[in-house]
Protein backbone atom coordinates (compact mmCIF):
# COMPACT_ATOMS: atom_id res chain seq x y z
CA UNK A 1 0.00 0.00 0.00
CA UNK A 2 0.99 3.67 -0.66
CA UNK A 3 0.01 6.10 2.40
CA UNK A 4 0.14 9.70 1.29
CA UNK A 5 -0.10 11.31 4.78
CA UNK A 6 -0.79 15.22 5.02
CA UNK A 7 1.24 16.34 2.44
CA UNK A 8 1.58 20.11 2.02
CA UNK A 9 3.49 21.91 -1.14
CA UNK A 10 4.00 25.58 -1.57
CA UNK A 11 4.82 27.05 -4.94
CA UNK A 12 5.99 30.82 -4.09
CA UNK A 13 3.06 31.94 -1.74
CA UNK A 14 0.16 29.54 -3.60
CA UNK A 15 -0.68 26.53 -1.64
CA UNK A 16 -0.43 23.76 -4.39
CA UNK A 17 -1.05 20.91 -1.94
CA UNK A 18 -2.48 21.83 1.88
CA UNK A 19 -3.17 18.38 3.85
CA UNK A 20 -3.43 15.79 0.80
CA UNK A 21 -4.11 12.07 2.43
CA UNK A 22 -4.73 8.86 1.01
CA UNK A 23 -4.19 5.03 -0.13
CA UNK A 24 -3.06 3.40 -3.13
CA UNK A 25 -3.94 -0.10 -2.49
CA UNK A 26 -2.25 -3.03 -4.08
CA UNK A 27 -4.80 -4.88 -6.28
CA UNK A 28 -6.97 -2.02 -7.31
CA UNK A 29 -7.37 1.47 -9.71
CA UNK A 30 -7.78 4.69 -7.64
CA UNK A 31 -8.43 7.56 -9.70
CA UNK A 32 -7.34 11.08 -8.67
CA UNK A 33 -9.72 13.75 -10.06
CA UNK A 34 -9.74 17.52 -10.35
CA UNK A 35 -10.06 20.58 -12.12
CA UNK A 36 -6.88 22.12 -13.74
CA UNK A 37 -4.57 22.95 -11.44
CA UNK A 38 -6.00 20.85 -8.32
CA UNK A 39 -2.71 19.20 -7.79
CA UNK A 40 -3.21 15.84 -9.57
CA UNK A 41 0.43 15.62 -11.31
CA UNK A 42 2.20 17.05 -8.64
CA UNK A 43 0.97 14.27 -5.42
CA UNK A 44 2.44 12.15 -8.64
CA UNK A 45 5.27 14.02 -9.36
CA UNK A 46 6.00 13.50 -5.27
CA UNK A 47 5.43 9.78 -5.00
CA UNK A 48 8.01 9.85 -7.00
CA UNK A 49 10.40 11.83 -5.39
CA UNK A 50 10.33 14.52 -8.76
CA UNK A 51 9.46 17.12 -6.46
CA UNK A 52 9.68 18.23 -3.03
CA UNK A 53 7.09 18.69 -0.30
CA UNK A 54 7.61 20.71 2.80
CA UNK A 55 5.36 18.76 5.33
CA UNK A 56 4.06 15.36 5.38
CA UNK A 57 5.19 11.90 4.36
CA UNK A 58 4.82 9.32 1.67
CA UNK A 59 5.25 5.58 2.92
CA UNK A 60 5.12 2.62 0.44
CA UNK A 61 4.59 -1.02 1.92
CA UNK A 62 5.52 0.31 5.68
CA UNK A 63 8.72 2.00 4.50
CA UNK A 64 9.91 5.15 3.50
CA UNK A 65 11.94 4.73 0.09
CA UNK A 66 14.44 6.19 -1.50
CA UNK A 67 16.04 4.77 -5.21
CA UNK A 68 14.81 1.49 -4.31
CA UNK A 69 10.75 3.10 -5.13
CA UNK A 70 11.94 3.06 -8.80
CA UNK A 71 12.23 -0.76 -8.66
CA UNK A 72 8.84 -0.73 -6.78
CA UNK A 73 6.73 2.02 -8.50
CA UNK A 74 6.04 2.90 -12.14
CA UNK A 75 5.55 6.28 -12.94
CA UNK A 76 3.84 7.17 -16.76
CA UNK A 77 3.87 10.87 -17.24
CA UNK A 78 1.88 12.74 -19.52
CA UNK A 79 4.02 12.86 -22.16
CA UNK A 80 6.84 10.53 -23.57
CA UNK A 81 9.98 11.23 -21.02
CA UNK A 82 12.82 9.73 -23.87
CA UNK A 83 15.28 11.27 -26.09
CA UNK A 84 13.88 12.33 -29.51
CA UNK A 85 16.76 11.00 -30.98
CA UNK A 86 16.55 7.54 -29.99
CA UNK A 87 14.85 4.49 -31.48
CA UNK A 88 12.19 2.34 -29.67
CA UNK A 89 15.05 -0.23 -29.30
CA UNK A 90 17.01 1.96 -27.93
CA UNK A 91 14.57 3.06 -25.66
CA UNK A 92 13.86 -0.43 -24.54
CA UNK A 93 17.69 -1.43 -23.99
CA UNK A 94 18.01 1.90 -22.09
CA UNK A 95 15.41 0.49 -19.44
CA UNK A 96 16.71 -3.21 -19.87
CA UNK A 97 20.25 -1.61 -18.76
CA UNK A 98 18.79 0.57 -15.74
CA UNK A 99 15.98 -1.37 -13.67
CA UNK A 100 16.40 -5.15 -12.80
CA UNK A 101 12.30 -4.97 -12.77
CA UNK A 102 12.87 -4.50 -16.85
CA UNK A 103 10.40 -7.58 -18.68
CA UNK A 104 11.87 -8.01 -21.94
CA UNK A 105 9.13 -10.17 -22.41
CA UNK A 106 6.21 -8.07 -21.69
CA UNK A 107 7.65 -5.44 -23.44
CA UNK A 108 7.94 -7.82 -26.69
CA UNK A 109 4.42 -8.47 -25.88
CA UNK A 110 3.60 -4.75 -26.02
CA UNK A 111 5.38 -3.86 -28.67
CA UNK A 112 3.12 -6.43 -30.52
CA UNK A 113 -0.23 -5.12 -28.85
CA UNK A 114 0.34 -1.79 -29.95
CA UNK A 115 1.73 -2.65 -33.53
CA UNK A 116 5.05 -0.05 -32.65
CA UNK A 117 8.40 -0.29 -34.98
CA UNK A 118 11.35 -0.84 -33.00
CA UNK A 119 13.18 1.01 -35.75
CA UNK A 120 11.23 3.86 -35.34
CA UNK A 121 12.60 7.20 -33.97
CA UNK A 122 11.47 8.98 -30.61
CA UNK A 123 10.76 11.85 -31.98
CA UNK A 124 8.91 11.09 -35.22
CA UNK A 125 6.62 9.20 -33.54
CA UNK A 126 2.79 10.54 -33.56
CA UNK A 127 0.93 11.52 -30.34
CA UNK A 128 -1.33 8.61 -30.32
CA UNK A 129 2.14 6.27 -30.58
CA UNK A 130 4.00 8.27 -28.17
CA UNK A 131 1.62 7.56 -25.76
CA UNK A 132 1.37 4.09 -26.49
CA UNK A 133 4.98 3.48 -26.45
CA UNK A 134 4.80 5.74 -22.91
CA UNK A 135 2.66 3.22 -21.53
CA UNK A 136 4.85 0.33 -22.54
CA UNK A 137 7.49 1.65 -20.66
CA UNK A 138 5.86 1.76 -17.55
CA UNK A 139 4.25 -1.44 -17.76
CA UNK A 140 6.63 -3.60 -18.98
CA UNK A 141 8.40 -2.46 -15.59
CA UNK A 142 7.39 -5.83 -13.02
CA UNK A 143 6.44 -3.10 -10.80
CA UNK A 144 4.15 -3.36 -8.00
CA UNK A 145 2.55 -0.15 -8.17
CA UNK A 146 1.76 2.04 -11.52
CA UNK A 147 0.99 5.50 -11.77
CA UNK A 148 -0.34 7.17 -15.29
CA UNK A 149 -0.95 11.50 -15.56
CA UNK A 150 -3.59 11.33 -17.89
CA UNK A 151 -3.07 8.51 -20.47
CA UNK A 152 -5.83 9.26 -22.34
CA UNK A 153 -4.47 13.30 -23.17
CA UNK A 154 -4.67 13.73 -26.89
CA UNK A 155 -5.09 10.78 -28.29
CA UNK A 156 -7.76 9.45 -31.28
CA UNK A 157 -10.34 7.33 -30.11
CA UNK A 158 -9.15 3.96 -31.82
CA UNK A 159 -5.83 4.80 -29.71
CA UNK A 160 -8.20 5.04 -26.30
CA UNK A 161 -9.84 1.75 -26.83
CA UNK A 162 -6.18 -0.13 -27.36
CA UNK A 163 -5.23 1.79 -23.89
CA UNK A 164 -8.49 1.07 -21.98
CA UNK A 165 -7.87 -2.29 -22.89
CA UNK A 166 -5.44 -2.40 -20.99
CA UNK A 167 -6.16 -1.88 -17.60
CA UNK A 168 -8.42 -4.66 -17.58
CA UNK A 169 -5.86 -7.31 -18.86
CA UNK A 170 -2.92 -9.43 -16.93
CA UNK A 171 -0.99 -6.24 -17.33
CA UNK A 172 -2.85 -4.47 -14.42
CA UNK A 173 -3.72 -7.51 -12.75
CA UNK A 174 -2.60 -6.98 -8.63
CA UNK A 175 -0.71 -4.01 -9.48
CA UNK A 176 -1.68 -1.17 -7.28
CA UNK A 177 -3.11 1.59 -9.91
CA UNK A 178 -3.01 5.64 -9.53
CA UNK A 179 -4.55 7.35 -12.41
CA UNK A 180 -5.45 10.84 -13.45
CA UNK A 181 -7.94 11.43 -16.37
CA UNK A 182 -10.20 13.85 -17.81
CA UNK A 183 -11.85 10.89 -19.30
CA UNK A 184 -13.83 9.59 -16.26
CA UNK A 185 -16.21 8.15 -18.95
CA UNK A 186 -13.58 5.78 -20.37
CA UNK A 187 -12.84 4.03 -17.50
CA UNK A 188 -14.84 4.92 -14.90
CA UNK A 189 -16.61 1.25 -15.18
CA UNK A 190 -12.90 -0.03 -13.94
CA UNK A 191 -12.08 2.23 -10.84
CA UNK A 192 -12.12 1.11 -7.62
CA UNK A 193 -11.74 4.20 -5.77
CA UNK A 194 -11.74 7.94 -6.34
CA UNK A 195 -9.79 10.59 -4.78
CA UNK A 196 -11.39 13.68 -5.49
CA UNK A 197 -8.84 17.06 -5.07
CA UNK A 198 -10.07 20.45 -5.01
CA UNK A 199 -7.56 23.54 -4.72
CA UNK A 200 -4.79 21.41 -3.72
CA UNK A 201 -7.42 19.68 -0.99
CA UNK A 202 -8.72 16.06 -1.11
CA UNK A 203 -12.55 17.12 -0.36
CA UNK A 204 -13.96 13.71 -1.17
CA UNK A 205 -12.51 9.97 -1.18
CA UNK A 206 -15.07 7.10 -1.93
CA UNK A 207 -15.28 3.58 -2.90
CA UNK A 208 -17.17 3.33 -6.00
CA UNK A 209 -18.85 0.44 -5.89
CA UNK A 210 -20.55 0.88 -2.68
CA UNK A 211 -21.41 4.60 -3.89
CA UNK A 212 -22.69 3.16 -6.88
CA UNK A 213 -24.89 0.40 -4.54
CA UNK A 214 -25.44 2.42 -1.77
CA UNK A 215 -26.56 5.72 -3.23
CA UNK A 216 -26.89 4.80 -6.52
CA UNK A 217 -24.69 7.09 -8.28
CA UNK A 218 -21.85 7.47 -10.56
CA UNK A 219 -18.55 9.43 -10.31
CA UNK A 220 -19.67 11.72 -12.67
CA UNK A 221 -22.82 12.45 -10.84
CA UNK A 222 -20.70 12.85 -7.64
CA UNK A 223 -18.26 15.26 -9.83
CA UNK A 224 -21.15 17.48 -10.81
CA UNK A 225 -22.15 17.79 -7.27
CA UNK A 226 -18.95 18.95 -5.84
CA UNK A 227 -17.58 20.97 -9.01
CA UNK A 228 -20.39 22.59 -10.16
CA UNK A 229 -22.08 23.57 -6.67
CA UNK B 1 29.97 1.96 -10.64
CA UNK B 2 27.94 0.31 -12.93
CA UNK B 3 25.09 2.74 -13.43
CA UNK B 4 27.71 5.56 -13.67
CA UNK B 5 29.60 3.92 -16.38
CA UNK B 6 26.45 3.52 -18.37
CA UNK B 7 25.29 7.16 -17.75
CA UNK B 8 28.88 8.17 -19.07
CA UNK B 9 28.33 6.39 -22.02
CA UNK B 10 25.13 7.80 -22.84
CA UNK B 11 26.49 11.15 -21.96
CA UNK B 12 29.27 10.25 -24.74
CA UNK B 13 27.25 8.48 -26.92
CA UNK B 14 24.59 11.69 -27.27
CA UNK B 15 27.57 14.27 -27.99
CA UNK B 16 29.08 11.80 -30.57
CA UNK B 17 27.96 14.08 -33.51
CA UNK B 18 28.85 17.46 -32.09
CA UNK B 19 32.62 16.14 -30.90
CA UNK B 20 32.85 14.69 -34.00
CA UNK B 21 32.15 17.40 -35.83
CA UNK B 22 34.48 19.87 -33.73
CA UNK B 23 37.56 17.15 -34.32
CA UNK B 24 36.91 17.39 -38.05
CA UNK B 25 37.03 21.14 -38.37
CA UNK B 26 39.93 21.55 -35.98
CA UNK B 27 41.40 18.94 -38.44
CA UNK B 28 40.08 20.78 -41.93
CA UNK B 29 41.02 24.06 -40.56
CA UNK B 30 44.57 23.54 -39.20
CA UNK B 31 45.67 21.26 -42.08
CA UNK B 32 44.29 23.99 -44.81
CA UNK B 33 46.78 26.64 -42.56
CA UNK B 34 49.43 24.82 -42.52
CA UNK B 35 48.85 23.72 -46.30
CA UNK B 36 48.33 27.09 -47.86
CA UNK B 37 50.73 29.09 -45.58
CA UNK B 38 53.39 26.44 -46.45
CA UNK B 39 53.01 26.70 -50.21
CA UNK B 40 52.74 29.99 -50.46
CA UNK B 41 55.72 30.79 -48.54
CA UNK B 42 57.66 27.86 -51.13
CA UNK B 43 56.64 30.11 -53.71
CA UNK B 44 57.82 32.68 -51.91
CA UNK B 45 61.33 31.94 -51.84
CA UNK B 46 61.54 29.76 -54.65
CA UNK B 47 60.38 32.39 -56.85
CA UNK B 48 62.48 35.02 -59.23
CA UNK B 49 64.00 37.74 -56.91
CA UNK B 50 64.20 35.94 -53.75
CA UNK B 51 67.26 36.36 -51.90
CA UNK B 52 68.31 35.12 -48.30
CA UNK B 53 69.76 38.39 -47.76
CA UNK B 54 66.72 40.35 -48.08
CA UNK B 55 65.94 38.91 -44.30
CA UNK B 56 68.14 40.74 -42.12
CA UNK B 57 66.15 39.36 -38.80
CA UNK B 58 65.40 35.67 -37.62
CA UNK B 59 63.94 35.03 -34.91
CA UNK B 60 62.85 31.29 -35.74
CA UNK B 61 65.86 30.24 -37.28
CA UNK B 62 69.58 31.21 -37.39
CA UNK B 63 69.53 30.51 -41.20
CA UNK B 64 66.90 32.37 -41.99
CA UNK B 65 65.04 29.01 -43.44
CA UNK B 66 61.50 28.28 -42.54
CA UNK B 67 60.31 26.30 -39.31
CA UNK B 68 57.38 24.90 -38.21
CA UNK B 69 57.65 27.32 -35.33
CA UNK B 70 57.00 30.32 -37.65
CA UNK B 71 53.81 28.78 -39.45
CA UNK B 72 52.48 28.29 -35.84
CA UNK B 73 53.73 32.61 -34.73
CA UNK B 74 52.38 33.68 -37.81
CA UNK B 75 48.92 31.88 -38.16
CA UNK B 76 47.94 32.51 -34.70
CA UNK B 77 44.25 33.55 -35.68
CA UNK B 78 43.21 30.87 -38.11
CA UNK B 79 45.00 27.92 -36.71
CA UNK B 80 43.34 29.27 -33.10
CA UNK B 81 39.66 29.59 -34.20
CA UNK B 82 38.65 26.00 -34.38
CA UNK B 83 40.13 25.42 -31.21
CA UNK B 84 38.39 28.68 -29.88
CA UNK B 85 35.29 27.34 -31.20
CA UNK B 86 35.47 24.05 -29.12
CA UNK B 87 35.84 25.61 -26.07
CA UNK B 88 32.97 27.87 -26.72
CA UNK B 89 31.04 24.81 -27.69
CA UNK B 90 32.58 22.80 -24.74
CA UNK B 91 31.26 25.96 -22.31
CA UNK B 92 28.00 25.93 -23.67
CA UNK B 93 27.33 22.31 -23.56
CA UNK B 94 28.43 22.68 -19.88
CA UNK B 95 24.73 24.37 -19.32
CA UNK B 96 23.06 22.12 -22.40
CA UNK B 97 23.91 18.89 -20.97
CA UNK B 98 21.48 19.93 -18.24
CA UNK B 99 18.61 22.26 -19.65
CA UNK B 100 18.27 19.99 -22.63
CA UNK B 101 17.10 16.91 -20.36
CA UNK B 102 14.83 19.48 -18.98
CA UNK B 103 13.60 21.51 -21.83
CA UNK B 104 11.79 20.89 -24.90
CA UNK B 105 9.18 18.44 -25.88
CA UNK B 106 10.86 15.48 -24.28
CA UNK B 107 11.59 15.93 -20.74
CA UNK B 108 14.47 12.99 -20.23
CA UNK B 109 15.43 14.45 -16.76
CA UNK B 110 11.98 12.38 -15.70
CA UNK B 111 13.35 9.56 -16.64
CA UNK B 112 17.29 10.23 -15.52
CA UNK B 113 16.01 11.46 -11.85
CA UNK B 114 13.94 8.12 -11.88
CA UNK B 115 16.87 5.45 -11.93
CA UNK B 116 16.87 2.99 -9.47
CA UNK B 117 20.59 4.65 -8.65
CA UNK B 118 22.20 7.45 -6.43
CA UNK B 119 21.31 10.41 -8.04
CA UNK B 120 25.33 11.71 -7.57
CA UNK B 121 25.71 9.27 -10.37
CA UNK B 122 23.83 11.32 -12.93
CA UNK B 123 26.08 14.40 -11.55
CA UNK B 124 29.19 12.39 -11.76
CA UNK B 125 28.19 11.11 -15.22
CA UNK B 126 27.56 14.57 -16.44
CA UNK B 127 30.66 16.27 -15.03
CA UNK B 128 33.12 13.12 -16.55
CA UNK B 129 31.84 13.47 -19.71
CA UNK B 130 32.68 17.09 -19.93
CA UNK B 131 36.12 16.38 -18.72
CA UNK B 132 35.85 13.59 -21.12
CA UNK B 133 34.87 15.81 -24.24
CA UNK B 134 37.61 18.67 -23.18
CA UNK B 135 40.57 16.17 -22.68
CA UNK B 136 39.69 14.21 -26.03
CA UNK B 137 40.11 17.92 -27.72
CA UNK B 138 42.92 18.62 -26.12
CA UNK B 139 44.34 15.10 -26.93
CA UNK B 140 43.32 15.26 -30.38
CA UNK B 141 44.86 18.28 -30.83
CA UNK B 142 47.99 16.79 -29.62
CA UNK B 143 47.89 14.46 -32.34
CA UNK B 144 47.35 16.33 -34.64
CA UNK B 145 50.25 18.49 -34.30
CA UNK B 146 52.93 16.28 -35.42
CA UNK B 147 50.81 15.03 -38.60
CA UNK B 148 50.53 19.01 -39.24
CA UNK B 149 54.30 18.80 -38.66
CA UNK B 150 54.78 16.06 -41.24
CA UNK B 151 52.44 18.21 -43.75
CA UNK B 152 55.13 20.57 -43.03
CA UNK B 153 57.79 18.77 -43.96
CA UNK B 154 56.25 17.38 -46.92
CA UNK B 155 55.42 20.79 -48.70
CA UNK B 156 58.04 22.34 -47.59
CA UNK B 157 61.38 21.05 -49.40
CA UNK B 158 64.27 20.16 -46.91
CA UNK B 159 66.67 22.62 -48.77
CA UNK B 160 63.99 25.71 -47.21
CA UNK B 161 63.48 24.33 -43.93
CA UNK B 162 65.20 24.04 -40.28
CA UNK B 163 63.82 21.73 -38.24
CA UNK B 164 61.50 22.61 -34.85
CA UNK B 165 60.36 21.25 -31.69
CA UNK B 166 56.69 20.28 -30.49
CA UNK B 167 57.36 21.97 -27.71
CA UNK B 168 58.66 25.05 -29.51
CA UNK B 169 55.93 25.27 -31.89
CA UNK B 170 53.36 25.15 -28.92
CA UNK B 171 54.90 28.02 -27.28
CA UNK B 172 54.31 29.98 -30.76
CA UNK B 173 50.37 30.04 -30.33
CA UNK B 174 48.89 32.35 -27.52
CA UNK B 175 45.61 29.67 -27.28
CA UNK B 176 47.65 26.58 -27.60
CA UNK B 177 50.25 27.89 -24.76
CA UNK B 178 47.58 27.96 -22.09
CA UNK B 179 45.89 25.09 -23.15
CA UNK B 180 49.11 22.67 -23.78
CA UNK B 181 51.39 24.79 -21.07
CA UNK B 182 54.89 22.88 -20.90
CA UNK B 183 54.99 22.86 -17.05
CA UNK B 184 52.83 19.90 -15.05
CA UNK B 185 52.13 22.58 -12.22
CA UNK B 186 50.74 25.14 -14.73
CA UNK B 187 49.17 22.30 -16.33
CA UNK B 188 46.81 21.45 -12.88
CA UNK B 189 46.46 24.88 -12.10
CA UNK B 190 44.90 26.25 -15.29
CA UNK B 191 42.68 22.25 -15.79
CA UNK B 192 42.15 22.99 -11.85
CA UNK B 193 40.28 26.39 -12.50
CA UNK B 194 39.06 24.93 -15.56
CA UNK B 195 37.38 21.95 -13.21
CA UNK B 196 36.04 24.38 -10.72
CA UNK B 197 34.29 26.69 -13.27
CA UNK B 198 32.17 23.84 -14.33
CA UNK B 199 30.93 22.56 -11.26
CA UNK B 200 30.41 25.99 -10.13
CA UNK B 201 28.23 26.30 -13.19
CA UNK B 202 26.38 22.79 -12.27
CA UNK B 203 25.64 24.23 -8.73
CA UNK B 204 24.47 27.18 -10.08
CA UNK B 205 22.41 25.51 -12.98
CA UNK B 206 20.81 22.94 -10.14
CA UNK B 207 20.29 26.27 -7.68
CA UNK B 208 17.92 27.74 -10.62
CA UNK B 209 16.16 24.00 -11.37
CA UNK B 210 15.33 23.64 -7.79
CA UNK B 211 14.61 26.80 -6.74
CA UNK B 212 13.50 29.02 -10.50
CA UNK B 213 13.86 32.48 -10.57
CA UNK B 214 14.78 32.73 -6.57
CA UNK B 215 17.08 30.27 -7.80
CA UNK B 216 18.82 32.64 -10.02
CA UNK B 217 19.74 34.98 -6.68
CA UNK B 218 20.88 32.18 -4.60
CA UNK B 219 23.09 31.42 -7.29
CA UNK B 220 24.55 34.86 -8.08
CA UNK B 221 24.90 35.31 -4.16
CA UNK B 222 26.90 31.62 -4.99
CA UNK B 223 29.07 32.65 -7.57
CA UNK B 224 29.52 35.81 -5.61
CA UNK B 225 31.07 34.13 -2.79
CA UNK B 226 32.95 31.23 -4.49
CA UNK B 227 34.90 34.32 -6.25
CA UNK B 228 35.00 36.52 -3.15
CA UNK B 229 36.88 33.76 -1.34
CA UNK B 230 38.85 32.45 -3.76
CA UNK B 231 40.49 35.82 -4.67
CA UNK B 232 40.60 37.00 -0.48
CA UNK B 233 44.30 36.03 -0.33
CA UNK B 234 44.88 38.28 -3.54
CA UNK B 235 43.00 41.17 -2.32
CA UNK B 236 43.14 41.81 1.18
CA UNK B 237 46.95 42.09 0.80
CA UNK B 238 47.66 45.86 0.84
CA UNK B 239 51.32 46.96 -0.20
CA UNK B 240 53.35 48.34 2.36
CA UNK B 241 51.19 46.56 5.63
CA UNK B 242 53.72 44.18 6.73
CA UNK B 243 51.22 42.67 9.07
CA UNK B 244 48.49 41.18 5.99
CA UNK B 245 51.35 40.64 3.70
CA UNK B 246 52.14 37.06 2.55
CA UNK B 247 54.80 35.18 0.83
CA UNK B 248 53.82 33.81 -2.92
CA UNK B 249 53.87 29.96 -1.70
CA UNK B 250 51.44 31.01 1.30
CA UNK B 251 49.19 32.86 -0.77
CA UNK B 252 49.46 29.76 -3.53
CA UNK B 253 49.05 27.31 -0.52
CA UNK B 254 45.92 29.37 0.68
CA UNK B 255 44.37 29.81 -2.71
CA UNK B 256 44.50 25.75 -3.41
CA UNK B 257 43.28 25.31 0.34
CA UNK B 258 40.61 27.46 -0.69
CA UNK B 259 39.79 25.61 -4.11
CA UNK B 260 39.67 22.33 -2.20
CA UNK B 261 36.99 23.67 0.01
CA UNK B 262 35.18 25.36 -3.16
CA UNK B 263 35.62 21.74 -5.05
CA UNK B 264 34.15 19.88 -2.18
CA UNK B 265 31.01 22.71 -1.37
CA UNK B 266 29.97 22.76 -4.76
CA UNK B 267 29.85 18.92 -4.97
CA UNK B 268 28.12 18.20 -1.60
CA UNK B 269 25.02 21.11 -2.39
CA UNK B 270 24.79 19.95 -6.18
CA UNK B 271 24.33 16.47 -4.76
CA UNK B 272 22.12 17.69 -1.96
CA UNK B 273 19.73 20.11 -4.47
CA UNK B 274 19.50 16.50 -6.66
CA UNK B 275 18.50 14.61 -3.90
CA UNK B 276 15.88 16.81 -2.03
CA UNK B 277 15.47 19.59 -3.53
CA UNK B 278 15.32 19.32 -7.19
CA UNK B 279 11.62 19.17 -8.95
CA UNK B 280 10.83 18.65 -12.87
Amino acid sequence: MIEVRDIHKKYRRRKVLDGVSFQIEKGEITCLIGTNGAGKSTIMKAIMGLTPFRKGEIIIDGQKLGKERYEKISFIPDHLTMPPAMKLDEAMVFMADFYRSWNEDRAKELMGFFQLEGKERIGNLSKGTAAKFNLLLGLALDTEYVLMDEPFSGIDMFSRALITEVFSSHLIEDRGVLITTHEIADVEHLIDQAVLLKNGSVIRNFNCELLRMEESKSIVDVMKEVYQA
Amino acid sequence: MKFYLKLVHMEVHRFRYLLGGLMVLTLLMQFGVVLLWSLSERSIRTGPGWSEKLITYHPFSETGKLTFNEMMFNNQFWFSFPVLISIAVIAGYVFLIWYRDWLGRDTFIYRLLMLPSNRGCIYAAKLTAILLFTFGLVSFQLLLLPLEMMLFNLAIPEALRDPSYLSQAILQNQVLKVLIPGQLDAFVMAYAIGILTVLAAFTVILLERSYRVIGIGFAVIYVFVCGAALLAPITLQRPGNTASYLYPGETYSIMLALTVIIVFVSVWLSIRLLNRKITV
